[in-house]
């Protein structure tokens, strides 16, 4: 057992925090909503002044323009970005697209979509979920036909995180009919802006835009954008989502940290009753007990980070780390609302809002991830299925009645 | 950063499991459960062949010069099999302060007989205040003089040689090193739903002579600290080593038990409460590695011990709790190992300081002003 960071881990941690002192991360400007996860909100000018310290390819191999840096060191930075409360929204979903296509992906794509990626001009929209394809991802409706050297894709997406101000989008659609359900799906990246495309916003309870949904009416795209060999998309996605269950939600905790820090602070300073809260006995006890959820959160995704850096296999511990991520977010989220009581549901921007507005958007956005990119209900079947060995429960078909 | 165990906790980890099979089955827990006395001597004395009571204690004085950690992932085995018994309060409470606190003599007279496990020693701190906190002391001696009094929740004073009694020496908190046998002492038993042997040490005008001082008057809260940090860490390893056996057997029981047609692990309701008992285990045993190494590479380890056992109290008891509901009725009988296990679990949470006591070290920890 070890607990410690390397030196050499210790030392970017060390450097990462004196670039966040020599570039304030309020001082950028902001393109779209911080959703709460805690990576802060979305920010081109932030991507780019990380892709210019050579952070965003910094593990690629050197063939690829990347520096070989263990992957340990991205976490290193993520952590350091969260506690921060630095904007780097899409830098998660760039380090797996660019992983796929370091991996997967055709002469093109990495000719053209990596350096856009390490030049922090690429972001990403996932183009997965369907009106009537949600838990149950398989029953998309999405089809690309071929077409000589190009497929044409047609339908509708839905709940893709800030598809509005990516640059591509990565769409999940069914190539083939085959006898296994599994089977027949493939991956492409579809650049914005090509013909057909629609996409258009979906306002959120927050009265912000986070979600947009896509329509993709006959979108032509050259076959040498598919990611990933065609048909087999379905494990690739599955892959996928296991890293993003993991690397999506990595820097919760130390984002919760973050905002448990404030809370302390509200604490301390606020009076209740003729007294600051902090001498409550109730008020500290809460605080203290959220205080071991956070610790214990880190230490679980430090523990998967290990098993990913080591090469060994990972059944249930992603899908786990996401569910404990995501409820303990919505947990510190109610008792920051509880805290801050009659002030508690103020907007940023409001007068008299407290703490920025921040622990009323942060109750509303902590309710969005125990259902984005798998839902509590689905993980906690992942972990007791493909980690403890426990039955699936017997499919039953029943038709949809949801229109 | 590392999460395995090195390769010689692995062999102590395998020895252990592979010899508590052996030697500490359920039924033998279950009887020594309801035995009034309920000590093992055979298996004691197996366990000292071991090399396991002296694990703490250097070479040149009969132990087996482990670490804090080595005992930390012994004592998780231990918690899984539900071994009762003194290890804990000898092996660790008593035998830390012995060695932080004894002079030369006392630790050539104490610690390779401890080491040997030839002799057992328990801690007598709690008052009738229920606290863990070396601040609630308050039974009076003079050294030398006369020692009168009362300590409650003494564990296995019964079998024990001696008795570590914390008291004050005028305003001075001081640990005196008591052996059961001296006139005046009487060891009447607590009845507790867990098995685990509790007694109520009653000291009328008892001897004490000026070398039973365990270091200095004065000395008491300073000694006090790492060694009962040690043993909130060896609780909180036994939690976590229950819970995982509770895992388990939860887990094996919806795997085979049929109703309706399928395994009842085939049920959602089933396995979203088996999937979360995973997570109590996993996140409570990361939580007691790392404050248990912080604690064995000597460094400050005080509210990282604080949040590993008040996370453990919660997170473990949760995961009996659930697993009584996994296993429905059969779970409720003497004779199924469940309940004991809870039991040790619920014993556990409370020994060295129970949530409440350690959150509060939390709160101090993250920054929370003033005390409540």
């Amino acid at each position: 057992m070890n607990f410690d960071f390397t030196e050499a881990e210790q030392a970017f941690a060390d450097e990462v925090r004196r670039f966040l002192r020599a570039n304030p991360p309020e001082t950028f400007a902001v393109d779209g909503m911080d959703a709460g996860y805690g990576s802060g909100a979305n920010s081109r000018a932030f991507m780019k002044a990380l892709a210019a310290q050579g952070w965003i390819s910094m593990c690629w191999p050197k063939t690829l323009g990347g520096r070989e840096q263990p992957m340990f060191m991205k976490l290193v930075l993520m952590e350091e970005l969260a506690l921060a409360g630095a904007p780097f929204g899409p830098l998660a979903g760039v380090w797996q697209t660019a992983d796929a296509v370091i991996e997967l992906g055709t002469e093109r794509l990495r000719r053209e979509v990596l350096p856009a990626i390490a030049r922090g001009e690429a972001t990403f929209w996932q183009g997965y979920s369907e009106p009537d394809a949600g838990s149950d991802l398989l029953a998309l409706k999405t089809e690309a036909r071929r077409d000589g050297d190009h497929y044409v894709i047609r339908g509708h997406k839905i709940w893709s995180s800030h598809a509005g101000i990516a640059s591509h989008g990565l769409v999940f659609a069914r190539t083939s009919r085959e006898a296994r359900r599994s089977r027949g799906f493939s991956m492409f990246v579809v650049a914005n802006g090509t013909p057909g495309m629609d996409i258009r916003p979906i306002r959120s309870m927050t009265g912000e835009v986070y979600h947009h949904e896509v329509f993709l009416d006959d979108v032509r795209v050259s076959a040498d954008l598919m990611l990933g060999p065609p048909g087999e998309g379905f494990q690739a996605l599955l892959n996928g989502l296991d890293a993003d269950r993991f690397w999506g939600r990595f820097y919760k905790a130390p984002a919760l940290t973050r905002v448990l820090g404030q809370l302390v602070d509200y604490a301390n300073t606020t009076l209740g009753g003729g007294a600051p809260l902090a001498r409550d006995p109730f008020v500290r006890r809460r605080l203290a007990a959220i205080a071991t959820d956070i610790a214990a959160l880190r230490l679980i995704f430090y523990r998967a980070g290990c098993l990913i850096r080591d090469g060994a296999p990972l059944t249930y511990e992603t899908a786990m780390a996401k569910v404990y991520a995501d409820e303990t977010g919505q947990k510190l989220a109610r008792l920051g609302m509880d805290l801050l009581g009659l002030w508690g549901p103020l907007r940023e921007g409001s007068r008299w809002a407290k703490l920025g507005g921040q622990i009323s958007h942060l109750y509303q956005t902590t309710l969005g991830h125990t259902i984005a990119g798998g839902t509590a209900e689905v993980l906690r079947t992942t972990v007791a299925v493909r980690g403890l060995g426990l039955a699936a429960e017997p499919k039953v078909a029943v038709e949809s009645k949801a229109r | 950063m590392d999460f395995r165990l090195s390769p010689s906790q692995q062999i102590l980890t395998t020895t252990a499991r592979a010899f508590l099979r052996q030697h500490c089955p359920p039924e033998l827990v279950q009887r020594l459960a309801l035995d009034a006395r309920g000590f093992d001597e055979g298996l004691w004395r197996r366990m000292a062949e071991l090399g396991w009571p002296g694990l703490l204690i250097p070479a040149e004085l009969g132990g087996s010069d482990g670490s804090l950690l080595d005992v930390i992932v012994l004592v998780e085995e231990m918690g899984r099999a539900g071994l009762p018994g003194p290890f804990v309060a000898s092996a660790v409470v008593a035998t830390s302060l012995v060695l932080a606190g004894g002079s030369p003599a006392q630790q050539k007279r104490l610690l390779p007989a401890l080491a040997a496990g030839e002799r057992i020693a328990s801690l007598a701190l709690v008052e009738e205040s229920g606290s863990f906190d070396p601040a609630a002391v308050a039974l009076e001696c003079a050294v030398p003089g006369r020692l009168s009094g009362r300590k409650l929740f003494v564990k296995d004073a019964h079998i024990a040689d001696d008795l570590i009694v914390a008291v004050r020496v005028g305003a001075a908190p001081a640990l005196i090193v008591v052996p059961t046998d001296r006139a005046g002492i009487a060891r009447l038993p607590l009845d507790a739903i867990s098995g685990e042997k509790l007694f109520e040490v009653t000291f009328d005008r008892v001897e004490i002579r000026p070398d039973d001082l365990l270091g200095a008057a004065g000395d008491g809260d300073a000694l006090l600290a790492p060694a009962l940090r040690a043993g909130a860490l060896a609780r909180t390893a036994e939690m976590v080593g229950g819970a995982q056996r509770v895992l388990e057997l939860a887990v094996e029981h919806a795997k085979t038990r049929v109703q309706g047609g399928r395994p009842i692990g085939g049920y959602q309701a089933i396995q979203h409460s088996c999937a979360d008992l995973v997570r109590d285990v996993d996140a409570a045993r990361a939580l007691l590695y790392v404050a248990a190494w912080k604690a064995a590479e000597g460094r400050a380890a005080e509210a990282d011990a604080a949040l590993a056992k008040a996370y453990a109290g919660e997170a473990c008891l949760a995961v009996a709790r659930r697993g009584h509901q996994i296993f429905g009725a059969i779970s409720y009988c003497e004779e199924h190992p469940l309940h004991l296990l809870h039991k040790h679990i619920q014993a556990a949470s409370l020994d060295f300081g129970d949530a409440q006591l350690h959150l509060e070290t939390v709160a101090r920890a993250i920054g929370l002003e003033g005390r409540a």
